[in-house]
């Protein structure tokens, strides 16, 4: 809101500079934004707060800087010459709905329409409303000084001379002053008239009675509404007004009066016309006024310093409040523009803001109790650091997605209802897609080709009980693309499923839990979404919990992505690494291992776990570790068959193994093996 | 016999000088010491046909000449070895100056780097982190929080509805409030940060419709403004150093009274005033004040007893978005940059 430092000065004398009257008025809670000009043509640029619609006026801003400099705020200049008949006699107004407009006030006055005077204009024009005629810019102008919204009707334009204050009829028809043709519908208030509508209550005035070059005589209504029924009304019909914007937040219940009588005066001060005898006051539903109790205790208590009692009943009676003789609560009476303040806490913050926030010294509170992270936090952080120095970038993708859902067995999908657009209507089921997919094609536009991305984040709509548990759930999305990590001295390797599923093998390691089970894709719900033979689902955790999986692409996603290359995705629910058990340590060896080979030719389809299986249950108990140390598929190896090298070690924690012990296991195990149809190479 | 000798000793210094390598000294030790057909070997044997006297002193200088020769060969060998070392060392010569083999190496989000220094800070002042839903219901998000249906501060928070269940997705972690007192552990003492996502429908350069907030909260006996003010002054000065002021001022939120914006000096122009700061010299870097009776009262309506009783205790509150944090501390001016996952943008974050 603009505020022009000389219009300020017709109410409050002051002797700080401009830019010190601007930090002093931040300071109490009138965050001045910007300053036009200098000295007495400088306009203040005040972003007021929504609770303080009593400054949103300069005669409130004035009261502000009285407050603020100890100064005395002069009253607004409303004494009027009444002349002609009785306006009661030329004007009728009924209020037929109370609970939309508990008062309602008018004016009749003998006006010469014209253009205002200069100096008239040139407040205006400082805080950027045009001047059209000298009646509607004073309406504007009591608007901005001090704050209620008027409408001027051109008497003679409206039927019978008479209006009802009513709620619009269902389908009624009304052109507005911005020229626009509204039906209305709903709970709508309008000022009526003997037939038809005149304006929208406290929104807008009509078209068809506005003053104009030939109007003589003006009816001019000030009113109070209901402030819920004008933020309802303005938000239904889209249409947001200076006059909507003050009275849905609460205007003075005591100024329309006062501002009928401040633009009489005006009026006649500049030679434009005179007022008919009488107010015409319909007060149908009073306001009731509001006392609250202050206990100056209790300003100690919440500021944590006290405050000098003669400071602070000068600060509440400088801003209008009543307050009660000294004792243990004051009863304050709350003035009727500040209907912002029910409550002693109401009146605590006042003092607080023009004592000052920076006089309160700052105290930190002791801590009582030991906190630190939760172990699901200490995990998060620890998956992301693990991730990160594994060579991922975390990216962070938007919650909402198209209405494309993500792949595996669909949970329900949480729709908005009022989202930004057809592409953010969803909420994302899955990070991988097209979260993980949608940050991958950034980057490849961007020339980009090896692409390592994870994030950790929540996903939606999985199939949680309403509205106790939130359905929503951790997840983290891997992603990797183009070729692994390399060096100039070796040659590069595309990424592949190894590479992801080791990122799932390496977190299981540093967590400290079992090593996931990888198992085939299972069911109708991955066709065309990963790769059939080059993806893994991991067995789930506890039944019922939703499908982790970790895999190539699938080509035919790949093409309608339109990329080049198939990415490798996984997504796994971070739960699967909650710290293991705690680690008891196993006394180390004190007899030497003994190692051996075994290379095991078998049909390509078979699974290396199956033979390191069948190794494992022929083995005995000697046996310490197993794992495959290679894979080979070319001569002499027959086609259709794989030749995979085992290593084994074996050893006892409580004497050195004698080459018998190991060579009968090693026969077992040849056997065995043998007895399934493999062969054994080299033996 | 002596001059044998003599006219040897002479040879074998000649040829030892010569000899270039390993192999060469081998031949000249087996020339003179070989056991079969060594030259000082043989006349050893020799020495056998010569008389009593004559044989002593010529003994005595066929030892002496074979002592020379053995020093002489081992010191050759000593220095021939050492020799194919240095040349050993200078064929395995590297290219110190091509790159080194590095561990993959990735980057947390700025975002989360940012956002974990603000809960270190607040950890060591003793707060426990709370992790609140991101799909919220009305009661949550504004009800509880002084914010009733058709009030007008709703009108500040433009809000996702979901199309089923009555549901929203929240607008700020201040939801975190009132889920923190309804399940408090040990009521009614409080000392939390809420960190999380939130939403709102606004799309410009200085709005995401998804961005990050903490939210924090302190309740107990005899909390006060004055307690806002250190905790926040601390919390401030460590994360942006104690060089920088801060400063106080009156606000409005609905869930607070007295609220209070806190203004930061301009980290760019050191308060001077620039365009970062809007030639303030201030930062606006976070709101909060002291918690609203009708924010417990509320709560203890739910609760369906008084557990915070607004004449017993009183709180602070206060928020602050990560995003803002981030773009003051790495003078970022537009904030879709966090969410666009461009990594020319990411990889400038060592993580
Ligand atoms: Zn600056």
């Amino acid at each position: 809101m603009k505020v022009p430092i000389g219009w300020l000065r017709e109410f409050v004398d002051f002797t700080a500079e401009v830019p010190r009257l601007a930090d002093d008025l931040t300071l109490a809670g009138l965050a001045v934004d910007g300053i036009e000009g200098k000295g007495d043509d400088a306009v203040l640029d005040l972003d007021v707060t929504t609770n303080r619609v009593d400054c949103m006026n300069v005669y409130g801003v004035a009261r502000e800087v009285s407050v603020l400099y100890g100064s005395a705020l002069r009253p607004l200049p409303v004494d009027i010459r009444e002349e002609g008949p009785p306006a009661s006699g030329a004007w009728t107004i009924d209020v037929e709905a109370p609970e939309l407009c508990p008062r309602f006030c008018g004016r009749v006055l003998d006006v010469r329409v014209g253009p205002s005077p200069a100096w008239l204009r040139g407040r205006l024009e400082q805080v950027g409303v045009r001047p059209i005629d000298n009646v509607v810019d004073l309406t504007n102008y009591v608007m901005i000084e001090m704050g209620q919204p008027m409408h001027a009707f051109d008497l003679a334009r409206m039927p019978e001379a008479r209006i009802v204050v009513r709620w619009a009829r269902p389908g009624e028809k009304l052109l507005t002053l911005d020229g626009q043709e509204r039906t209305l519908q709903g709970r709508i208030g309008v000022i009526g008239a003997a037939r038809g509508a005149l304006g929208l209550a406290g929104v807008m005035g009509g078209a068809s009675s506005e003053v104009s070059d030939s109007t003589r005589t003006v009816a001019l209504e000030a009113a109070y509404w209901d402030p819920p029924s004008i933020r309802r009304a303005a938000k239904a019909l889209g249409l947001h007004t200076e006059a909507s914007h003050r009275f849905e937040r609460g205007a003075d219940p005591e100024a329309p009066p006062v501002a009928l009588a401040r633009l009489a005066h005006l009026l006649a001060k500049i030679g434009a016309g005179t007022a008919r005898p009488g107010l015409i006051d319909r007060y149908v539903a009073p306001r009731p006024r509001t006392r609250v109790s202050l206990r100056p205790g209790r300003i100690t208590s919440v500021l944590g310093a006290p405050v000098a009692v003669s400071e602070s009943r000068r600060i509440l009676s400088g801003l209008g409040f009543a307050v009660g003789e000294p004792s243990e609560a004051w009863t304050v009476d709350v003035p009727t523009w500040r209907g912002d303040v029910t409550r002693e806490i109401d009146l605590v913050e006042e003092i607080a803001r023009h004592h000052g926030l920076g006089r309160i010294p700052s105290t930190i509170p002791p801590s009582a109790r030991v906190e630190g992270l939760r172990p699901t936090q200490r995990r998060d952080r620890k998956v992301r650091e693990l991730l990160a120095g594994a060579g991922l970038i975390e990216v962070i993708t938007y919650s909402f997605v198209s209405v494309d859902g993500g792949p595996g067995p669909a949970p329900p999908l949480l729709r908005l209802a009022n989202p930004l657009s057809a592409e953010q209507a969803v909420l994302r089921p899955s990070t991988v897609f097209p979260g993980l997919l949608s940050a991958l094609r950034t980057n490849l536009r961007q020339g980009r080709h090896d692409v390592r991305l994870f994030e950790l984040g929540r996903v939606f709509g999985l199939d949680r009980a309403f509205p106790e548990a939130a359905p929503e759930e951790l997840r983290l999305g891997l992603l990797l693309a183009g070729r692994a990590p390399g060096h100039w001295s070796a040659a590069a390797r595309a990424v592949d499923f190894y590479d992801v599923k080791g990122l799932v093998e390496l977190l299981a390691i540093r967590f400290g839990v079992p090593r996931p089970d990888f198992q085939p894709l299972a069911g109708p719900s991955w066709d065309a979404v990963l790769h059939p033979n080059q993806s893994a689902q991991l067995a789930p955790l506890r039944p019922g919990r939703p499908t982790e999986y970790v895999g190539l692409l699938h080509p035919d996603l790949v093409a309608r992505l339109e990329l080049k290359e198939a990415p490798l995705v996984a997504e796994l629910d971070p739960a699967r690494f909650d710290l293991g058990a705690s680690i008891r340590v196993r006394a180390l060896d004190r007899f030497p291992a003994v190692e051996r080979d075994v290379a095991v030719v078998v049909e390509a389809a078979v699974p290396a776990e199956d033979v390191l299986a069948e190794i494992r249950r022929a083995a005995g108990p000697l046996l310490r570790e197993v794992q495959v140390v290679d894979k080979y598929d070319r001569p002499p190896v027959p086609a259709g068959r794989v030749s995979l090298t085992v290593a084994l070690a074996y050893q006892d924690p409580a004497r050195t193994l004698t080459g018998d012990e190991v060579q009968s296991s090693v026969d077992a195990i040849v056997a065995a093996l043998r007895a399934r149809g493999w062969d054994i190479r080299g033996e | 016999m002596k001059d044998q000798v003599r006219a040897l000793r002479e040879d074998f210094d000649r040829e030892l000088k010569a000899a270039g390598d390993a192999s060469a000294l081998q031949a000249l030790r087996d020339r003179y010491l070989g056991r079969k057909a060594g030259a000082i070997t043989a006349l050893m044997k020799a020495l056998g046909a010569l008389g009593p006297a004559e044989r002593r002193v010529a003994g005595q200088e066929l030892n002496e000449l074979k002592t020379h020769v053995e020093s002489g060969l081992d010191a050759a060998r000593d220095r021939a070895a050492s020799d194919s070392t240095a040349q050993r060392l200078a064929r395995e010569r590297l290219d110190i100056t091509l790159p080194g083999r590095r561990p993959p190496h990735g980057r947390r989000h700025p975002l989360t780097a940012a956002r974990e220094d603000l809960e270190d800070i607040f950890l060591a002042m003793g707060y426990e982190i709370f992790d609140g839903p991101e799909v919220e219901d009305d009661y949550h998000c504004f009800e509880a929080l002084n914010m009733p249906a058709d009030h007008p501060a709703r009108d500040m928070q433009d809000t996702f509805y979901l199309a089923e269940g009555g549901l929203l997705l929240r607008t700020h972690t201040s939801t975190g409030q009132i889920r923190y007192m309804l399940s408090n552990p040990h009521p009614p003492d409080v000392r939390i940060i809420c960190p999380g996502k939130v939403y709102r429908r606004d799309d410009d350069i200085t709005h995401s419709p998804m961005f990050q907030q903490i939210e924090g909260l302190v309740v107990g006996k005899g909390i006060t403004l004055g307690d806002l003010k250190g905790t926040i002054e601390a919390f401030l000065h460590a994360l942006f150093g104690a060089q920088f002021p801060v400063r106080f001022r009156p606000s409005y939120f609905p869930y607070t009274e007295p609220s209070v914006e806190v203004d930061l000096g301009c980290v760019v122009c050191g308060g001077k005033g620039c365009r970062v700061c809007k030639q303030t010299g201030w930062l606006e870097i976070m709101g909060s004040g002291m918690v609203h009776p009708a924010v417990f009262e509320a709560v203890n309506a739910r609760l369906g007893r008084v557990v915070y009783d607004p004449e017993e205790v009183t709180g602070f509150a206060f928020g602050l978005g990560i995003e803002r944090v981030a773009m003051v501390r790495h003078g970022i001016d537009n904030i879709r940059l966090f969410y666009e996952n461009d990594l020319r943008f990411l990889e400038q974050f060592p993580g």
